[in-house]
């Protein structure tokens, strides 16, 4: 068959498969919109869709000019577009992700997950005991501005101050708190690309800095102020840095040790887990920037209601972590 | 082959191109999306400042916004196109050249930091520079890739005025270098047009003007057009 009697014969079809993408394919949001939408049906869109692929088989095959089979390409290539994409995120389904999904996934890099608690706790130990022992060693790690900033913090002689600022308001902090620390966490995930060694560097410095900030500050005696400001958002604050860590570690050995599958394969899965790790990680680090703008600044508040609710919010971060999702939804069928 | 084209096989048995595309136009496209946010956080500056106290927060969270969300909302919500993409006619799709999801493009872009080290996409360059397609290493891990996608330009036809047979057979390549030539003698100067024309004298007969109307003649004819 000749292109002009190709085309003539198919023209019509393909302006209407045309008109479909504009006005429903290319977008959830136009589908929405067109509700009377009158041309080409979305139930017979697939059929027209293997249809167009067919025609351009037969014309590239039949070797008919640029006007045509670019013409088919990019309507198949819209089409595909349409069929193939990722459904849209749902409120729902964020919600089902934070109460079940992602404390599975947490739980399922349980390896990676206490290599690196463990560093980060035994570094911040390791760093609280030395400077406890060694009070000057905590000059190798800040200059005395950073120190005298520190102690004016948490000064105990100034009872009406805030705790654990220098200035700033409540929203000021908030908004630090989030770009500082979210930051911080998501680094920790992605420098685990390389070889893992980048997750540990991070995990091990976090902890060593906190580790000899509160050694020092117990040792001239401010620990009353620190304990209470750290102890409310410590629960969120922590974990989240170690589920960070755990992430950027499987990412890490995904890399070095791929196992049965081909390296790039390891790392895509690598990265969809470490993907969703970091949401999970984002949400926890909003909540704990919260409670740490918001709650941890408090001066006043007598340290055992700081404690109490330090206390149970460490019960109730790893009580989700630990228990959220385990009651999994049974499908209904007959029964076993 | 020189073709950075990566051909995807769909389930309907053709073949996505997907063209994909160097360091090169997606640093400049990383430069316009660098100046536009640059200028947002600049102006949101400005206006916070009047704010005093509370405008810092609202500041850092904004400039925090503009870090790290808007390349994912970008590229999530509008097809894969920041601004500077789209000025640059760029697209990031998935491998299988399907539209790219929330997840991958959070992934790709959380891994930046790994690309941008140790300096100035150091990583990022040498990887996309080794990748057959051009990926740097964020993008091989979400499953990604940066394609050219040019917007859709108005559709060259060949010129409708008299049909001719060919004076001698002519191969499938040779018709298809003579309909190619009807479709594209638009965007050519007739000098040329008559010198490219010239070449096909054995099938035309003619040199000249006529030959090149021969031509389009001949065209015609093997598009069917009668």
């Amino acid at each position: 068959m000749r292109q002009a009697h190709f085309v003539a014969r198919h023209e019509r079809e393909w302006e209407a498969f045309a008109q479909w993408l504009d006005a429903r394919g290319d977008s959830p949001r136009g589908a929405r919109a067109s509700r009377g939408w009158q041309g080409l049906r979305d139930e017979d869109m697939p059929a027209r869709y293997r249809r167009l692929c067919q025609q351009l088989a037969l014309a590239r095959r039949r070797g008919y000019s640029p006007e045509v089979t670019a013409r088919l390409q990019a309507l198949m290539q819209r089409g595909h577009n349409a069929l193939y994409r990722p459904a849209p995120p749902r409120w729902r389904r964020a919600l089902e992700f934070l109460l079940a999904d992602f404390p599975r996934l947490v739980r399922a890099q349980r390896g990676c997950l206490w290599a690196s608690a463990a560093l980060f706790a035994l570094s911040m130990l390791g760093m609280y005991l030395a400077v406890r022992w060694r009070p000057e060693l905590v000059h190798s790690l800040f200059d005395p501005r950073q120190l005298a900033q520190f102690e004016s913090m948490y000064d105990p002689a100034a009872p009406e101050a805030k705790l654990g600022r220098d200035s700033g308001s409540d929203l000021a902090m908030f908004g630090y708190y989030i770009a500082n620390n979210i930051g911080i966490g998501f680094r920790t995930f992605a420098s685990g690309l390389l070889a893992g060694v980048g997750s540990l560097a991070a995990l091990a410095f976090n902890g060593v800095v906190f580790g000899a900030v509160a050694a020092h500050l117990q040792g001239i005696g401010h620990g009353g102020p620190f304990w209470r400001f750290v102890v409310g958002h410590s629960a969120p604050e922590l974990s989240a840095i170690v589920v960070a860590g755990a992430a950027g570690l499987r990412l890490g050995l995904d890399l070095v040790a791929p196992g049965r599958r081909s390296r790039l394969d390891a790392l895509v899965e690598g990265g969809k887990a470490g993907g969703k790790l970091c949401i999970g990680v984002f949400a926890m680090l909003l909540f704990a920037a919260f409670v740490e703008a918001f709650w941890s600044s408090i001066g006043w508040m007598p340290a055992p209601v700081k404690f109490a609710v330090g206390a149970a919010l460490w019960a109730l971060v790893l009580g989700w972590l630990c228990l959220a999702g385990r009651i999994r939804d049974v499908p209904a069928g007959p029964a076993a | 082959m020189l073709d950075t084209f990566r051909e995807v096989h769909t389930p309907e048995g053709v073949a996505l191109h997907l063209p994909a595309a160097g360091p090169v136009p997606r640093a400049l496209a990383w430069l316009i999306d660098l100046a536009i946010r640059i200028g947002v956080i600049g102006a949101l500056g400005a206006m916070l400042g009047l704010l005093g106290r509370a405008g810092i927060g609202v500041y850092l969270v904004c400039s925090f916004l503009m870090l790290w969300g808007y390349p994912v909302v970008c590229e999530a919500m509008f097809d894969g196109q920041t601004p500077g993409k789209r000025a640059l006619e760029l697209r990031v799709v998935s491998a299988d050249g399907a539209p790219v999801g929330w997840l991958a493009a959070f992934v790709r872009n959380l891994l930046r930091t790994v690309d941008m080290l140790p300096v100035g996409y150091g990583f990022g360059l040498v990887a996309s520079l080794c990748d057959p397609y051009g990926r740097r290493i964020g993008d091989m891990v979400a499953g990604t890739l940066v394609v050219h996608a040019p917007r859709e330009r108005p559709r060259r036809h060949a010129p409708v005025e008299g049909v001719h047979a060919p004076l001698r057979p002519l191969l499938p390549a040779e018709q298809m270098a003579v309909i190619a030539f009807a479709e594209r003698a638009a965007a050519l100067t007739p000098e040329r047009q008559e010198e490219l024309a010239d070449i096909a004298e054995p099938a035309t007969g003619a040199r000249g003007a006529a030959g090149v109307a021969r031509l389009f003649g001949i065209a015609n004819w093997l598009l069917g057009r009668r």
